[in-house]
């Protein structure tokens, strides 16, 4: 009870880490919820990947001597740039094929997702200086985030949330019924696009702050959760926030209190909630 | 019912990446008039539906609307084709109706709860509303989606394979409902089908794809024409 009490105290020493935790258990699943209606799972998973090549990369030009930022000290932007760059090209692409129906939805993810954690290796393995940055992001250590970074993160996942919500029908509408959106006059692409610009910024971002794992768990599993549980698409985004929120912070109680790594441990609560809903419904659906 | 033409096609050549898969087609739809689209299936049918709604552009040729007569278009997709794994309830999919007229940021309004209430009251699906709309059973699903079509306040109602795989029960109920829409609401009324005895007796035109051509006529006609291609060569 101690320790609850300690991190909810505004001068605990690391509460950006905390917040930008709770940031992500809330905004990740109002983006994940396209991933699981729109069937992108796979997307999902290769995204943060792709993202976490970005990274490496940008570490590797850094150390390489190539500045984009000569003004900025940090690398960090660089990374970021990188993570952005990457996602979002790969995102547009996959987009692209995925409408002109070139080939195997999965065999293009599976590949992607190969060739990304590939090179992901390569380019760390060519840079000694950025191996610690990138592997701490891959084992998702949330713990050492700066004001700048909360602060960046609150005011762009905050956006996020707020376009999500404000054109949550156009997007619901053209990911169910892209005939029936053009019929009423919905621009279907715009909006494809806007989904895809959202998606690539909440996952570069993401990667770059909680690492890849830590995403694509609170992308995916409280949507998936929460379809288990819920009778509408209302029910179905507040429930799904709700419990990335609570995972989030039980997930950061417990990593604290026995001094486990974050990510992980966020990732194995959603689990838990999961397996425990589930099991949960068998036993309702048996007494009826 | 009304002589004035609503639509009318114009030398149009339909098709998809540039491919043509109809041409020369040419036929009006008056306000008001019931026509039944039919042909087999692979043959074009959903193509042209699909460029009358502006869904697919057409590669040659134009469409015209009558004077002073903007259609509203109240589509009314294959059920099969919508993902079940959307966690809509009846009224959310019949919500989406409203969609078009509404801005972003605002709440769902009094006034398109009522219309939704509406349309589900016309359709016989208000006890249902809150009912899982993948749980539904096929008709269900069927008379929600014409209620979803109802909602955008069309005057011109297409409806694609309505009836196919429904069980003859259904498929009564389905034409029924339908033919008192239109009788009531005075709605122009395209309803795809591939099989000819989906069609109803009552129709009087009706717009036949044979081997990648338009023909217009009456359901004795398209008979006759479909018993000429099963007699063995």
């Amino acid at each position: 009870m101690e320790q609850l009490f300690e991190i909810l105290n505004p001068h605990f020493l690391l509460r950006n880490a905390f917040y930008a935790g709770l940031i992500v258990g809330f905004v990740c699943p109002q983006v994940g919820i396209f991933f699981v209606l729109r069937r992108m799972i796979l997307l999902g998973i290769a995204l943060p990947q792709v993202s976490n090549a970005g990274v490496a990369f940008a570490f590797l030009l850094h150390t390489l001597g190539w500045h984009f930022f000569y003004h900025m000290e940090s690398e960090k932007v660089m990374a970021l740039t990188g993570s952005v760059v990457f996602t979002l090209i790969t995102i547009f692409v996959l987009a692209i094929l995925e409408r002109r129906r070139k080939g195997f939805t999965e065999n293009r993810i599976g590949f992607t997702y190969a060739i990304a954690g590939a090179v992901s290796i390569l380019f760390v393995s060519w840079n000694p200086y950025g191996k610690s940055e990138v592997l701490s992001m891959l084992t998702g250590e949330i713990i050492s985030i700066p004001d700048i970074y909360l602060w960046s993160m609150l005011a762009i996942y905050g956006t996020i949330f707020i376009v999500l919500i404000g054109f949550h029908r156009n997007f619901v509408l053209v990911s169910y019924d892209i005939d029936m959106a053009t019929t009423i006059g919905k621009k279907v692409v715009l909006w494809d696009i806007m989904l895809y610009l959202i998606i690539g910024i909440i996952i570069s971002f993401g990667v770059m702050t909680v690492g890849p794992l830590v995403i694509f768990g609170f992308l995916l599993i409280p949507a998936i959760t929460a379809r288990m549980i819920t009778r509408g698409i209302l029910p179905f985004c507040i429930v799904s926030s709700v419990i990335g929120t609570a995972a989030s912070f039980i997930g950061f109680y417990i990593s604290y209190r026995f001094d486990l790594p974050t990510g992980p441990t966020d990732i194995a609560i959603l689990c838990i909630i999961l397996v425990l809903l589930y099991i949960g419904k068998i036993l309702v659906r048996l007494k009826r | 019912m009304n002589t004035e033409n609503c639509i009318t096609l114009k030398d149009l050549a339909i098709g998809y990446s540039g491919n043509t898969i109809i041409s020369d087609i040419n036929f009006s739809l008056k306000k008001g008039e019931f026509v039944v689209l039919f042909g087999p299936n692979g043959c074009g049918k959903t193509t042209l539906f699909k460029t009358i709604l502006h869904i697919i552009p057409p590669i040659h040729g134009t469409i015209v609307y009558g004077d002073d007569y903007t259609p509203r278009f109240g589509y009314v997709p294959q059920r099969q084709y919508l993902d079940e794994i959307y966690p809509f309830t009846a009224e959310e999919v019949v919500l989406m109706g409203t969609f078009g007229q509404r801005k972003p940021f605002c709440p769902t309004s009094k006034t398109d709860r009522l219309l939704v209430e509406q349309c589900l009251r016309e359709v016989g699906m208000l006890e249902l509303k809150k009912d899982f709309f993948s749980e539904l059973s096929g008709g269900q699903k069927q008379r929600i989606l014409i209620a979803r079509a109802l909602a955008t306040r069309p005057n011109v109602l297409l409806l694609d394979e309505p009836i196919t795989g429904l069980d003859v029960l259904a498929q009564k109920k389905t034409i029924e409902l339908i033919s008192e829409l239109h009788k009531k609401r005075q709605l122009t009324i395209v309803m795809v089908t591939h099989e000819v005895h989906h069609i109803p007796s009552w129709v009087k035109k009706i717009i036949h794809i044979h081997h990648y051509k338009v023909v217009l006529g009456s359901l004795e006609e398209i008979i006759s024409l479909s018993r000429i291609d099963e007699i063995p060569t």
